[in-house]
């Protein structure tokens, strides 16, 4: 059985703003799924209809077998939720925050410790301090606690890396991964990409429209194009002249390369053949390596074919 | 049980929440007593011992008469004795007094002989209500004067003293004969005082939560809204109450308002009123979703208003005719209506049963509007 299954919801806001266009999804007990996309894409809107937040134009979704539109009351009381603005109660102690949370569900910090232990015992140390005056980091993992602290079935995080060392996002998706395994499903956002992999299985979400959900190695293996790695020294004038080229499907910069997507009949020596006629265009420092997608990748290429 | 325990947890966060912003917290706390200290003291318009100038050039029976009246008075000294007509500006710009009463040459003979005796005012205008209330006074206790001299003219009727042209000053004072504004002002500065924290202050609040996040996160658990609601509330309640005490008290005792009617009721009313801004906060805050909304709202159509078409600077009576049936439509009036009428004219409950009555029903109104708009959901 399903922990959460969405069926075709839309919502706008406004005749021009379509937030989603009708995306479905179901998550399995236990299962960690990502929602990776980009600012804007529609992340928050579906987290706040699945948390029963706001209601959707069409389309129906349960959580823990309960209707989000009808038994509301009932999923408010199965679910923790991290808003991606989540600030907790700044001018509160840890303890308080926490203690707040907790009798907010009808329970107490004593009774359900072992819960929240492994990430709560991270914090205790700073107990009396005012949650405005903690790290980030540490806010997120107090935040977690919050969201924890009375045994939910489901865990709705909306970018809960956002704004966060990298380290503290480490030991964050370290932390999922152990609540995963406590049968706990967890439902997450995020738009760093390199996250996506943390994930059993993720959406790819653009513009309100699902791309295709699938786990990350299954989204890696549907890539059927060849992709190469471009460098060079004069990296702007190249992405141009790739650009132009007719075999070169799409090509974009990453980090201190550029990735290009071939069209799909290129021949087996691509490369050579790539590598001559940049030099012909006085590119004489060129490197071209062939690289296996990573799911960046995927939803670049995603993104231009859906275009 | 558990929900009341938790509701309980509500309230204790919302008093941290105050107790914590203390420059805020001081603020709310301080104000009440800093407007009643000004109003009462500072910004008094009422007279109290005007330095008044004499110019008489003949000392006679009547310019003496009416010298000691004016220095009887306690709205007047008279603290300077002018001997030239030239010495007027320096008496004026030296401070030495406010306004110059000048006698006309010969002012018995002309009073008793001609009939008309000419006096003149000259008022420093500089301090446009002070000097409109001193003339005032003044021409009150002359006419008053000269009424007196007609009277015993007309007794003893041996001097043929024509009647003195009357000047009819004729002002109905009533419930406050000294004009003593420290009195009027009290019932305002409760209304706007209670108005602030109670509508301002909670509508802030609640919108607070909305622009952190935190009540998504309150949203999404198993607490009822209404008791969020209720639980922002019972803190601001209590800290209107205290404003309410710290108002009354000053008043009585600093003030001396006489507080003649019954204080049961004073507070029983200021409680129906503290709950009526605080469904006003509430209801604001189902509108709006920023914090400067929820200020802007609540400065701009409530505390103005309260402020300039309750009654409190201005008597309604003299305000624009539109204006006056805009200025029903807000609660603040009725209150201060109520207060007055139990406050300062000591009067029973029963005389301002309808602003009561009026205030229940804006209660109940905006309770069931702020109910209505109120959402379970974003």
């Amino acid at each position: 059985m399903f922990t959460v299954v969405a069926e075709d919801i839309a919502k706008s806001y406004s005749r021009k703003v379509r937030a989603l266009k009708g995306v479905s999804l179901s998550v399995d007990k236990g299962e960690l799924f990502g929602l990776i996309g980009p600012d804007g894409a529609g992340k928050t809107t579906l987290f706040r209809i699945l948390t029963t937040l706001i209601l959707p134009d069409s389309g129906t979704a349960s959580v823990c077998g309960y209707d989000i539109v009808k038994d509301y009351k009932e999923i408010r009381k199965r679910v923790g939720y991290m808003p991606g603005k989540f600030s907790l109660y700044q001018d509160l102690s840890v303890r308080e925050n926490i203690n707040f949370f907790a009798t907010l569900f009808g329970t107490n910090l004593k009774d359900n410790y072992e819960t929240v232990k492994d990430i709560y015992s991270q914090i205790e140390p700073f107990e009396r301090r005012k949650a405005g005056a903690l790290s980030g980091g540490m806010k997120q993992k107090l935040a977690l606690s919050c969201a924890l602290i009375h045994r939910p079935d489901v865990l709705f995080l909306d970018e809960p890396t956002t704004g966060v060392d990298p380290v503290s996002r480490k030991e964050f998706w370290a932390m999922l991964k152990r609540l995963k395994e406590q049968g706990l499903s967890i439902i997450v956002s995020t738009p760093y990409m390199d996250e996506a992999t943390l994930c059993d299985r993720i959406a790819l979400i653009r513009n309100g429209s699902f791309m295709d959900t699938d786990s990350p190695s299954g989204i890696i293996s549907k890539f059927d194009r060849t992709l190469l790695s471009v460098k060079g020294s004069r990296m702007p004038a190249l992405l141009k002249a790739l650009r132009a080229d007719d075999r070169v499907h799409s090509c974009f910069a990453f980090g201190d390369t550029h990735h290009i997507v071939m069209n799909k009949s290129v021949s087996a020596d691509v490369i050579g053949s790539l590598h001559s006629s940049l030099l012909a265009r006085g590119f004489d420092d060129v490197e071209i390596k062939s690289i296996a997608p990573n799911i960046e990748d995927c939803y670049m290429y995603l993104d231009t074919i859906n275009r | 049980m558990k929900s009341f325990r938790t509701f309980i947890s509500f309230v204790k966060k919302e008093f941290s929440h105050i107790l914590r912003d203390t420059r805020t917290l001081m603020v709310l706390l301080v104000m009440p007593v800093v407007m009643i200290l000004l109003f009462g003291f500072a910004l008094s318009t009422e007279l109290k011992s005007v330095k008044v100038a004499v110019y008489a050039p003949s000392m006679d029976v009547i310019t003496e008469r009416i010298v000691t009246q004016v220095d009887a008075s306690p709205y007047f000294t008279v603290s300077h004795y002018i001997k030239e007509k030239s010495g007027f500006e320096r008496v004026m710009l030296s401070n030495k007094a406010q306004v110059i009463i000048a006698f006309e040459e010969n002012f018995y003979h002309r009073v008793v002989h001609d009939g008309q005796g000419a006096i003149q005012i000259l008022v420093d205008g500089t301090d446009m209500n002070i000097g409109q209330m001193a003339t005032f006074y003044l021409n009150s206790i002359i006419a008053s004067c000269r009424q007196e001299l007609m009277m015993e003219s007309m007794l003893n009727a041996t001097e043929t003293l024509l009647p003195p042209v009357m000047i009819n000053v004729n002002t109905k004072m009533l419930y406050n004969p000294q004009m003593k504004s420290s009195f009027n002002f009290v019932p305002g500065v409760m209304g706007m005082i209670l108005m602030l924290v109670c509508a301002m202050m909670t509508s802030v609040s609640i919108v607070r939560e909305k622009q952190r996040g935190t009540m998504e996160v309150l949203l999404v658990s198993p607490v009822k809204p209404v008791s969020i609601i209720l639980a922002k509330a019972i803190p601001y309640f209590t800290l209107s109450v205290v404003n309410l005490v710290t108002i009354i008290f000053l008043s009585v005792h600093l003030l001396k308002v006489p507080l003649s009617g019954s204080l049961f009721w004073v507070i029983v009313v200021s409680m129906l009123f503290i709950m009526v801004s605080l469904s006003l906060g509430i209801f604001v805050s189902t509108i709006v979703n920023t914090q400067e909304e929820a200020i802007l709202i609540s400065s701009m159509v409530f505390m103005l208003p309260t402020l300039l078409l309750s009654g409190m600077l201005f008597p309604i009576e003299s305000i624009p005719v539109v204006l006056q049936y805009v200025s029903h439509f807000i609660p603040a009036k009725w209150y201060i209506e109520a207060m007055k009428v139990m406050m300062i004219q000591g009067l029973d409950i029963r005389y301002c049963m309808d602003s009561v009555l009026i205030l229940c029903g804006f209660l109940v109104v905006i309770v069931s509007a702020s109910i209505l708009t109120f959402k379970n959901r974003l």
